[in-house]
């Protein structure tokens, strides 16, 4: 048995609707003032695992600890936690002052308690001039921070965000996740936040917790998810444009390290260490875009034909098909100038391909010396 | 409605020989003046009222809960009651009137307040008209209050009842006005005058011939038994407009 420490500890926690399991035995350890980002697919259970965390939906098995106490069976409002919601859900009735103070009047607080704490969160979050308005008054980033102040008044001992940004148009939500990650110097407390959204985990979170398929398929860094998947769904799902995976065989190895014929017949040198990997496996080969580039003018590489260009000023990305049928996806720096339907030859640089077996499992580069 | 009001000004004798004499003067009040001097006008007034008042309270009380209950507890048979309440709407007031009349002299309800109010609260519409009403309110405003430490009656008393206030107007204005001028209820069940609803007292206060010899005075009765009808419509105007236009919750 673990024995439980300080932050969230989920232990085999297992959820099913029906007949359709939507988690099964997911464990997971968040340290105090963490910042977690719960990323995945629709449908994932990412979620469902933060309203169990809340007390919002029950798990059917498993154990919910946090500080030490065990609290999945406890009252959601008995948790010593505070959600901000995806559509805030701010009452519409009440002010914000009376929005930030529910909870601490529920709670039995006192009331210069609550004015101190109110005043201190508006200051925070700057909606002093606001306290007295309605919900219904103020525009979308308003209500996000008041949703935000209400849960910042309880202090609580973990912060759930489900999709914080989703509501927000472009330009905000970039600002809000500024904020974000402020707060989150200013709050006691570790912080989960449910998200779609890869740019928001990424930028924010600590560690990122991806979850498919009613299991977590990888924790880690955003850097540790970026360059090194954990299996082949996370390297497709990290990542945008995603990694390309182009289909091949071990050929063999040299100097310990594997050699992949690609369907194209063309050979890849890796660097992946050729330990486990047998000659004669089928593989497939991941790549990153900024690990393809067209080659020079006169020079040779896979012969490919240009499908899309993207072209993002500072940058462009290259959808190509190999002769072989295989997608790829190329990264020029600038405002490239090849169109759809051109040919190209591309260079691969296999040194910083993945390789992953029919099971999905991982096979990193050795890293560059 | 002017043709009322103007009539209702008249004397009688001068709408026997003219009816058309409705837009010139001499106007007097003297139909009034014999509303107000039937001795039991001003009881079947205050009888309109309790009645009324007791039926709409009565209605907003039950169906708000009730409606709160179908649209968020979890509870056995749930579906089914709900089917039970809509076929409620079905029943026409004729079917049941009889049986209900003797249910009421067996209790020993008749010429009483619970006799005349307590028929209004079994009317189903109020309890189909709040359950969709709270379904409609988003239910992550419970689970923030929950998470904010509400307890169940917390929710429902400072969270839900109070975005259900439009909802709350409609159904109370509509249930005052039904209450108000239902007649043929408060004509079985009250049969001594003390218990006559003003409708039903104003009709038995009619002369013979009403219609021709006592136009002016009949006149005035429709205006005055209208009068508490309008105060609650111009009242509520605002939420019952707003409650129609289904923009409540936001």
């Amino acid at each position: 048995m673990r024995l439980p420490l300080p932050g969230l500890d989920l232990i085999d926690v297992c959820k099913s609707y029906g007949d359709v399991p939507v988690l099964e035995r997911v464990s997971l350890s968040v340290a105090p003032r963490e910042f977690i980002a719960f990323l995945g697919p629709s449908g994932s259970g990412k979620s469902t695992l933060l309203r169990i965390i809340a007390g919002l939906e029950t798990a059917d098995s498993g154990e919910v600890w946090l500080d030490g106490e065990r609290i999945d069976p406890l009252a959601p409002g008995a948790r010593g936690i505070a959600m901000v919601f995806q559509h805030y859900a701010l009452y519409p009735h009440m002010t914000v002052r009376e929005n930030m103070a529910f909870g601490l009047v529920n709670a039995k607080v006192p009331k210069d308690e609550i004015t101190r704490r109110i005043a201190q969160a508006a200051d925070i979050l700057e909606i002093g001039a606001q306290l007295d308005k309605k919900p219904g008054q103020m525009s979308g980033g308003q209500r996000q921070r008041v949703a935000i102040g209400r849960a910042i008044v309880k202090q609580p001992r973990l912060f759930l965000l489900d999709e914080p940004l989703s509501n927000l148009d472009a330009a905000l939500r970039g600002r809000t996740r500024v904020e974000l990650a402020q707060l989150r110097q200013r709050v006691d407390a570790a912080l989960i936040m449910v998200t779609h959204d890869q740019a928001e985990a990424m930028t924010l979170a600590d560690r990122i917790v991806i979850l498919d398929n009613c299991c977590i398929q990888q924790v880690g860094t955003p850097a540790e998810v970026y360059a090194r998947p954990a299996n082949a769904f996370v390297a497709r799902f990290v990542g945008s444009p995603p990694m390309a995976m182009l289909p091949g065989v071990i050929a063999g190895a040299e100097g310990g390290r594997v050699q992949v014929r690609l369907a194209e017949g063309m050979m890849l040198a890796t660097a992946v260490p050729a330990g486990g990997l047998v000659a004669g496996t089928e593989i497939e080969v991941g790549l990153r875009p900024e690990h393809v580039r067209l080659a020079a003018p006169g020079t040779s590489g896979a012969a490919a034909e240009v499908e899309l260009v993207e072209r993002l000023g500072d940058r462009t990305f290259i959808y190509a098909r190999l002769a072989g049928g295989a997608e790829i996806i190329a990264l020029e720096p600038g405002f490239g100038t090849v169109r759809p339907g051109d040919a190209a030859a591309l260079v691969i640089d296999g040194e910083a391909a993945h390789i992953f077996t029919a099971g999905g499992a991982a096979h990193h580069p050795e890293p560059r010396g | 409605m002017a043709w009322t009001v103007l009539l209702s000004f008249k004397s009688n004798a001068a709408l026997m020989a003219d009816s058309g004499a409705a837009f010139a003067p001499p106007w007097t009040l003297e139909n009034y003046a014999a509303i107000l001097q039937g001795s039991l006008t001003l009881q079947w007034l205050a009888n309109s009222l309790i009645v009324a008042t007791g039926a709409t309270i009565g209605v907003l009380v039950l169906s708000s809960l009730a409606g709160y209950g179908f649209a968020r507890l979890e509870f056995p048979f749930r579906r089914s009651l709900f089917v039970i309440v809509l076929l409620g709407l079905a029943v026409p007031e004729q079917a049941v009137i009889l049986p209900r009349h003797q249910l009421f002299a067996w209790a020993g309800l008749h010429n009483s307040y619970p006799g005349l109010i307590l028929p209004s609260l079994t009317g189903s519409f109020g309890v189909f008209f709040m359950t969709q009403y709270f379904r409609a309110i988003p239910k992550e405003l419970d689970e923030a209050a929950l998470l904010d430490g509400a307890s169940r009656f917390t929710l429902f008393w400072k969270v839900l009842l109070p975005l259900t206030w439009p909802a709350q107007a409609t159904l109370g204005v509509f249930t005052f006005l039904a209450a108000w001028n239902d007649y043929w209820w408060p004509l079985i069940s009250a049969t001594t005058s003390d218990y006559f609803t003003l409708t039903v007292g104003l009709a038995s206060a009619q002369m013979n011939y009403a219609q021709t010899s006592g136009l002016g005075f009949l006149m005035a009765q429709a205006v005055f038994a209208s009068i508490p009808i309008l105060v609650v419509y111009i009242a509520f105007q605002k939420q019952i407009v707003r409650a129609m236009a289904g923009t409540a919750v936001r």
